[in-house]
């Protein structure tokens, strides 16, 4: 157990997606429509951030060792996914594949797989992946790589901000101030 | 002067879609939100994110080098790392993800997946205890990555000049530094236009060599 538990939101598991699906609702405690933003906007629960910060004690620990998931493969078929590749659903695909059930012998799609390939109807990060399913960086991916590599997601890659070649594009810039202008 | 180059309209490596109907993807870029532990990396990280932050995990591999260990058996040591992030929509073509870094740097320090690529940084400094941000700033130099510095003040116990704490940091003249509450949203959002701001101007500067 490392030093940084994952409660620092308090609880652990209401803001993980980002309060506009269910997914997650396989786990089974929390409220269907009520996101915690929700919560906290009603003044029923403290805003996270007055929560005990980054220190807490991961308690619940895992049952399962996480590579047991991805059938003891520690390392994903492609190494080209990063934090902030955004993966989407490739619909028609996808929905095939999910008819087709869990039968299709090794290659068949997990409960995991399911997950993903649900949440990436919006377009979703790598990270927000991660932390939706409530597994590792390092295990999320390989599950995403055996999607991409089916077909069934699509991956974007991160914009590149090499400096190398003279900085970051200007107009990616401009784009960026000009959203961060309204927030 | 700045020079146009590779005036990308779609910039990023998007695979082509296959089908019409499905939502396009977003291009990422990302900010990191680094200092000492317990200093509001997360708190700053949910100030101007849309989301409540997330939390996502790592396992970090370090062969630990056994300088206490006399026996010389080289040990591989696993470690769970976690880290907050937020997101800002910037259009629906455009996303920014706020990544804090995990609280000790030797952690981070050996998490290239989390640290290549990153568009700039933010470094959050407690005047009470300067010294436990020095790493961030040091590892912003080394690894190149343009960052602002924020002076966090929500304690109001900051009874040092804003150039009394550039000089205990011994921060490069340029970069810009901030003194605000990481809790407010206008502030997180100031730290961010200036840290875009920050980039601006490097890229506006011609490459020397």
């Amino acid at each position: 157990m490392g030093p940084y538990g994952n409660d620092a939101r308090g609880d652990g598991r209401d803001s993980t997606w980002d309060g506009r699906d269910d997914v997650r609702d396989t786990r089974g405690t929390r409220d269907d429509r009520d996101t915690r933003d929700d919560r906290w906007r009603r003044g029923e629960v403290p805003h996270w951030s007055e929560l005990e910060e980054e220190d807490a004690e991961d308690e619940s620990g895992s049952m399962v060792r996480p590579y047991t998931i991805t059938r003891g493969r520690t390392a994903p078929e492609r190494d080209d996914l990063t934090l902030i590749t955004v993966l989407t659903t490739v619909e028609e695909e996808a929905a095939a594949a999910l008819a087709r059930g869990s039968r299709a012998g090794v290659r068949g799609l997990q409960p995991e797989h399911r997950m993903i390939l649900e949440r990436c109807r919006r377009p979703a990060a790598v990270a927000e992946v991660s932390a939706g399913l409530d597994l590792p960086v390092s295990v999320t991916k390989i599950l995403l790589g055996d999607l991409v590599a089916q077909g069934l997601l699509r991956a974007r890659a991160p914009l590149s901000v090499a400096r190398a070649a003279g900085g970051v594009d200007l107009g990616l810039l401009t784009a960026v101030r000009e959203g961060l202008r309204r927030l | 002067m700045a020079t146009p180059h590779a005036a990308t309209g779609a910039p990023g490596a998007a695979t082509s879609p296959t089908s019409p109907t499905a939502p396009a993807a977003p291009a990422a870029v990302k900010i990191l939100i680094a200092g000492g532990f317990g200093v509001g990396k997360t708190t700053l990280v949910g100030s101007v994110s849309e989301v409540t932050p997330l939390r996502t995990e790592e396992y970090l591999t370090r062969a630990s080098v056994g300088v206490d260990d006399l026996s010389g058996v080289d040990q591989k040591d696993t470690t769970t790392v976690a880290l907050d992030f937020g997101r800002i929509t910037v259009s629906p073509e455009l996303v920014v993800y706020l990544f804090g870094t995990p609280g000790q740097e030797r952690f981070w320090f050996m998490w290239n997946d989390l640290v290549n690529g990153a568009l700039g940084g933010i470094v959050i400094a407690d005047t009470r205890r300067l010294e436990s941000s020095f790493a961030s700033i040091d590892f912003f130099e080394s690894r190149g990555i343009p960052f602002v510095v924020a002076i966090n003040c929500f304690h109001n116990t900051n009874t040092r000049t804003p150039d009394e704490i550039r000089a205990a940091l011994d921060l490069d003249p340029q970069v810009p530094m901030l003194l605000g509450d990481v809790r407010e949203r206008v502030f997180g959002r100031d730290l961010l236009l200036a840290l875009v701001d920050h980039l601006m101007e490097l890229a506006s500067v011609a490459p020397v060599g």
